[in-house]
């Protein structure tokens, strides 16, 4: 036992287990990012309007969730909210995998919440002069948002946002504590049953190691491709 | 030449080792049969606070032995890693220490039958129908992360859907919301959460099944043939005339804190799987 021996968690019945907890959280990982990117624009809107209860509903939902720790979210998502569900919804919660939907949930509001935060930043570093213009040339509200100044707006919140990507990537980790069989989940009960842990977590380590230099390479290549225009 | 001095030397040694008298002629030739328990684990063997004196089931076992055999019981405190040496130099003459029986241990010494039967089991909501492990076959089973439980069940219930939490608690936690169909863990734990439900317990029920079982016996010197018959018949006895049924039921049925409801193994046989 005294040497390393990758081979056997990268094979047989072991690798099956990592590479699924491995596609497992790249899926989590996706669908937590499409949710919560509509998700965050729409809040910071909200945040941004000039109507005062969508300005306080913006308000409550980033700080109301973004204070709380990623861990408690992920056992309120999935011990506590399902319980205050009527009936049918929660038994059609239990047989669709409650696991992964809970997962998501408590991923895409927790990541959702900062990419709001950073949505609302971009929006505000365009020129309040380019919406005054929209406005003047007959634009709606929402028309001049759509139009004029979230094209502008994104282009300048890429960079924060494949940041939070990044984080959001290793933050789907803390779905193991809810059962969740994502990577860290498959890593522990390979772990269990091999006793090799230091196998076990170096394969892990090694493939969010790989998705997150991805992810940057990407941040980088886009600030490359695309640099912040002047304004 | 030193060498060879000092390994006829060794086995001369081996030699009246072995040639020693029988051990059961020694035990009732001193009239005393010292048994090695373990003292710490409730409610096998362990102090009673009142008394402060060495009591439990196995000492009870440990005590009705000796008196088949017609000599009186000294109950002798040892440590878990400290059980097989002991017995091998002679300080106990017999271990009832919670020794559970394996093929690996069978090696080194013997075993009396197998005198309780502890393992892992599984706790289902009583509305779920299921009444055996077979019917856990594509369900979801809760249960801890880190243990054995997945793996022995899997053995079982191949293709049963296990989903782990980081303690047993939450496990259960995740059982009563009926996101599970089955809880399984060790089986005193699973006793003691039981225990712990209060009125809820009616809506749950433990399989009377084993998902995996740790026989456990008496520890016997390797080699002591009519010793291990006088141990055995003197089990088989306390078997037949349904005292050691009392003991279980003394230690480990209703009434007590593990409130086991019945009593699943009889003392008969000292086979155990591979």
């Amino acid at each position: 036992m005294g040497e390393f021996d990758f081979s056997v968690v990268t094979t047989g019945e072991f690798r099956t287990w990592l590479v699924s907890g491995f596609l497992l959280s790249l899926q989590l990982l996706a669908a937590s990012w499409l949710l919560a990117v509509p998700m965050a624009t729409v809040v910071a809107l909200c945040r941004l309007s000039s109507v005062g209860v969508l300005r306080g509903f913006g308000a409550v939902f980033v700080e109301g969730i973004r204070n709380v720790p990623l861990l408690v979210h992920m056992l309120f998502w999935y011990f506590a909210m399902p319980e205050l569900l009527p009936e049918p919804a929660r038994n059609w919660l239990y047989e669709h995998n409650a696991e992964v939907v809970c997962a998501v949930i408590a991923l895409a509001l927790y990541s959702g919440s900062y990419m709001a935060e950073d949505i609302r930043s971009g929006i505000r570093s365009v020129s309040a002069t380019q919406i005054e213009a929209a406005r003047a040339l007959g634009f709606g509200f929402l028309a001049a948002m759509r139009r004029v100044v979230l094209p502008q707006a994104f282009r300048i919140v890429v960079p924060p946002l494949i940041s939070q990507t990044l984080n959001l990537w290793k933050n789907t980790s803390i779905a193991t504590v809810i059962g969740t069989a994502e990577l860290m989940y498959q890593t522990q009960k390979v772990e269990t049953n091999s006793f090799r842990g230091v196998e076990s977590f170096g394969v892990a380590t090694l493939a969010y190691l790989t998705v997150s230099l991805v992810i940057t390479a990407v941040a980088v290549g886009f600030q490359r491709r695309f640099p912040v225009r002047a304004i | 030449m030193r060498l060879m001095a000092m390994a006829c030397c060794a086995l001369g040694v081996a030699a009246a080792w072995t040639a020693r008298a029988d051990q059961l002629v020694d035990i009732r030739h001193k009239g005393e049969l010292t048994c090695g328990v373990l003292a710490t684990d409730e409610p096998m063997s362990f102090v009673d606070p009142q008394t402060r004196t060495i009591v439990g089931y196995e000492v009870d076992l440990c005590r009705a032995v000796a008196r088949k055999i017609g000599v009186t019981a000294t109950v002798k405190q040892i440590a878990v890693g400290a059980r097989i040496p002991e017995l091998q130099q002679g300080h106990v003459d017999l271990l009832a220490a919670t020794l559970t029986h394996t093929r690996q241990r069978e090696a080194v010494i013997d075993f009396s039958l197998t005198t309780f039967v502890t393992g892992q089991k599984v706790m289902v909501r009583r509305d779920s129908g299921i009444t055996n492990l077979p019917q856990l076959a594509g369900k979801k089973v809760v249960t801890v992360k880190g243990g054995t439980q997945e793996a022995n069940l899997r053995k079982v219930v191949p293709s049963v859907d296990v989903v782990t939490f980081e303690t047993a608690p939450q496990a259960l936690v995740a059982l009563q919301q009926h996101k599970a169909a089955a809880f399984i863990n060790d089986e005193v734990s699973l006793f003691d959460a039981y225990a712990k439900m209060g009125p809820a317990q009616k809506d749950f029920v433990i399989l009377a099944q084993n998902v995996s079982t740790e026989p456990i016996a008496m520890g016997l010197r390797k080699n002591e043939p009519a010793m291990k018959v006088a141990v055995d018949a003197a089990l088989r006895e306390l078997e037949a005339s349904a005292e050691a049924q009392k003991w279980f039921f003394k230690w480990f049925g209703p009434g007590t804190r593990l409130q086991y409801p019945t009593r699943n193994f009889k003392i008969e046989s000292d086979r155990v799987p591979d």
